[in-house]
C-alpha cells in the first residue's frame, strides 16, 4: 500500500511558475483523473509526483517517506511512469521493450523478470508481435507496449500522462479503461483530456488551472460542479445518457 | 548464431588476404609455410613484420567500432563518432604534445595518458557546448564537435610548427595525423590485444544499461537510471577505448560511425550483441583498409586514415541524406 502526498509544491522554469504551492493528497488505492487547460501543470505535477523533476520547494512523500531519500531503483519499482511522448532511439523488439521495463534500470532482478515479462505479454496480447520492431507497430499497438513495458514490474504507483491522446476512440476506451481498473487495488493517476472519459471511468477527479488545484473530489460530485466551466472557460451542457452523463461545450459567449 | 559465425570468418578471411598483400604479394601457402615456423627470409619478413601489423590494425579497427558504439549509444544518435565529436582529435592533441613537447615522464607512458585526458577532455566540451547551446540533438552534437575539432587541430597544427625541430621528427607526427598502425613487436601486439579484450569487457559492463539510456532520458530515469552519472561514466568509457584506438592507430576517420551501423544491421540494436559485433566489423574493415594502404600504390604507403576516409565519407553523406529526408 503506497500512498501518495504532495506538500506545497513550487515549480519554477524560464521565470514562469508552472505549479504554485499544490498540495494533494493522494490514497493508496484509488483511480484518480487529472484533468484541466493546456498549461495548467498537469504533466509538471507527474514528473514531480514520479521524482523525474525535483521541485524548487515543496516535497512529495511516497508510502511514507520522502520521495527524494529513496534510491533511484526503489523509485523505479514503486512508482510507474507512463509518458506522454514515448519513442525509442533504438529500433527494438517489442519483446526487448518490455524486457527492459521488467529489469528496472539496467540490471536483471534476481529471478522471476522471465515470467513477469511472458505474463504482460500475454496480457497485453503482444504474443504474435513478440519480435515485431516499434518502427512497424501501430499507434495502438504501440500504445499496449507501453502500457506493457511500464506495468510489467507491477508498480504500487502508476502515473501516466494523456497515453492515449493520440489513439482512435476503441483503443482510447480500452487504454484509459486499463488504467482507471488499476484504481481498484492500487494507485492509478491518469492524465485525461477526454472528459466524458475522465468523469466516467475514475472515482475521483482532480482539476488543475494556473498551478493550482483547482477542484477535487468524487466524480459524480464534481461533474455537476461550476467550477468545472470556469476551469475550461466554456459553458459544459450536462447531458444525460444510458451510461452517464456527455458533456458539450460552448463558449461562454453565449 | 548466423551473424556471428559470418562475421568470424570474414575477420579470419581479412587478415588471410591482408596478411598476402603488400608490397610483395605472397600466397596463402606462403603464409601457411612462414607461420609453420619456415626460418628464410620472406617467411621472417612475414612473421616479423607484416603479421603483427595486420593483427595491430585488427586490435585499432575493434577499439575504433567498439569507441563508435559506445559513442553512439551515449549520445543516443547513429550520427556519433569519436572523430566527428572532437574525442579523436583531443587524443590526437594530447599525442602530439606527448611526442613534442619534452615533458619528463618516458614517451611511452605519457602518450596513452595524455591522448586519454585530450579524448576525455574534448569529449565534455563538446557535451558542455551543445548543453550550454541547448542543442543537445543530432545536429547541435555535430556542430559543436566540429567546432571543436577543427580549434585541436589548429591547436595541433601550431604546435607541430613551432616545436618541431631536427630532433623531433614531423614524420612521426605527421603519420600519426593522417592515420596509421605502426608495425608493433609480438609484445607490444600481446599488450594491445589484451587492451582490446579489455575495452570489450568494459564496454560489455555498460551494456544493459546503454540500452535503458537508448529509451529516452525520461522513460531511463523513469526506470531508475541515473542518467546524469550514467552519462558520465560512459563518456569516460568511450574515451579510453578512443584513446587506445588513436595511441596505436592515429586518426582513423569513419570507422566508428560505419562498424556500429554494419553491427546493427547484422545483430540488432541491443548492446549486449552490439558493441562486440561493432569491433568485428572495426576490425575486419580496419584490416582490409590497412592492407589497401600498404598494397594499393608500391613501393609507396597511402596512409590508412585517407583510405578509411575515402570509404567511409561517402557512408557518412548517405546516412545524412536519408536521416535528413526522414
Amino acid at each position: 500500500m503506497t500512498a501518495v502526498a504532495a506538500q506545497k509544491l513550487v515549480v519554477t522554469r524560464g521565470g514562469a511558475t508552472l505549479l504554485k504551492g499544490l498540495s494533494l493528497s493522494l490514497g493508496a488505492t484509488g483511480s484518480v483523473a487529472l484533468i484541466g487547460p493546456n498549461g495548467a501543470g498537469k504533466t509538471t505535477l507527474l514528473k514531480v509526483l514520479a521524482g523525474l523533476e525535483a521541485p524548487q520547494s515543496g516535497a512529495v512523500q511516497v508510502g511514507g517517506q520522502a520521495l527524494a531519500s529513496l534510491s533511484n531503483a526503489a523509485r523505479a519499482r514503486t512508482i510507474g511512469f507512463l509518458p506522454q511522448h514515448f519513442e525509442p532511439h533504438w529500433d527494438l523488439a517489442v519483446r526487448d521493450l518490455v524486457r527492459l521495463g521488467a529489469e528496472r534500470g539496467g540490471r536483471p532482478s534476481s529471478g522471476g523478470s522471465g515470467d513477469a515479462v511472458e505474463q504482460a505479454l500475454v496480457r497485453y496480447e503482444l504474443r504474435a508481435l513478440e519480435r515485431r520492431r516499434w518502427s512497424t507497430l501501430s499507434g495502438g499497438e504501440s500504445a499496449r507496449v507501453l502500457l506493457a513495458m511500464v506495468l510489467v514490474a507491477d508498480p504500487p504507483v502508476l502515473l501516466a500522462d494523456e497515453p492515449a491522446a493520440a489513439l482512435d476512440i476503441r483503443h482510447r476506451l480500452e487504454v484509459v479503461q486499463a488504467l482507471a481498473a488499476r484504481g481498484r487495488d492500487r494507485l492509478s493517476v491518469v492524465v485525461v483530456h477526454d472528459l466524458d472519459l475522465a468523469f466516467r471511468f475514475f472515482d475521483r477527479v482532480v482539476v488543475l488551472v494556473d498551478g493550482q488545484v483547482a477542484a477535487d473530489g468524487p466524480a459524480a460530485e464534481l461533474l455537476d460542479d461550476r467550477r468545472l466551466d470556469a476551469a475550461f472557460g466554456v459553458r459544459f451542457e450536462r447531458i444525460r445518457t444510458a451510461g452517464g452523463f456527455i458533456l458539450q461545450a460552448s463558449t461562454t459567449t453565449a | 548464431m548466423k551473424p556471428w559465425l559470418a562475421l568470424g570468418a570474414a575477420l579470419g578471411l581479412a587478415i588471410v588476404v591482408a596478411a598476402c598483400a603488400g608490397h610483395d604479394w605472397v600466397s596463402p601457402a606462403a603464409l601457411w609455410r612462414a607461420i609453420d615456423g619456415d626460418r628464410d627470409l620472406g617467411s621472417r619478413l612475414l612473421v616479423d613484420w607484416r603479421l603483427p601489423r595486420v593483427l595491430a590494425a585488427g586490435c585499432v579497427g575493434a577499439l575504433l567500432g567498439l569507441g563508435g558504439a559506445i559513442f553512439q549509444g551515449v549520445f543516443r544518435n547513429p550520427l556519433a563518432e569519436p572523430y566527428l565529436l572532437g574525442s579523436a582529435g583531443g587524443a590526437a592533441l594530447g599525442a602530439t604534445v606527448a611526442l613534442l613537447v619534452p615533458l619528463a615522464l618516458p614517451q611511452s607512458l605519457l602518450l596513452p595518458i595524455l591522448a586519454f585526458a585530450g579524448a576525455w577532455g574534448a569529449t565534455l566540451l563538446v557535451l558542455g557546448i551543445a548543453r550550454v547551446a541547448g542543442a543537445v540533438d543530432a545536429a547541435g552534437l555535430l556542430l559543436a564537435g566540429v567546432a571543436v575539432a577543427a580549434i585541436l587541430g589548429a591547436l595541433r597544427s601550431f604546435l607541430m610548427l613551432a616545436l618541431s625541430d631536427e630532433t623531433v621528427s614531423l614524420q612521426i607526427v605527421l603519420s600519426w595525423v593522417l592515420g596509421g598502425v605502426q608495425t608493433p613487436t609480438w609484445p607490444v601486439l600481446g599488450l594491445l590485444a589484451l587492451i582490446t579484450l579489455g575495452c570489450t569487457g568494459l564496454a560489455l559492463l555498460l551494456a544493459g544499461r546503454l540500452d535503458v539510456l537508448g529509451l529516452g532520458e525520461t522513460m531511463a530515469r523513469a526506470f531508475g537510471l541515473d542518467v546524469t552519472r550514467f552519462v558520465a561514466v560512459a563518456v569516460l568509457a568511450g574515451s579510453v577505448v578512443v584513446a587506445a584506438a588513436v595511441a596505436f592507430g592515429g586518426l582513423v576517420a569513419f570507422v566508428g560511425l560505419a562498424a556500429p551501423h554494419i553491427a546493427r544491421w547484422l545483430v540488432g540494436p541491443l548492446h549486449r550483441a552490439l558493441l562486440p559485433a561493432s569491433a568485428l566489423v572495426g576490425a575486419i574493415v580496419v584490416t582490409l583498409a590497412d592492407a589497401i594502404a600498404r598494397a594499393a600504390l608500391p613501393p609507396a604507403e597511402i596512409p590508412l586514415g585517407l583510405v578509411t576516409a575515402v570509404a567511409g565519407g561517402p557512408f557518412f553523406i548517405l546516412l545524412l541524406s536519408r536521416r535528413l529526408r526522414a
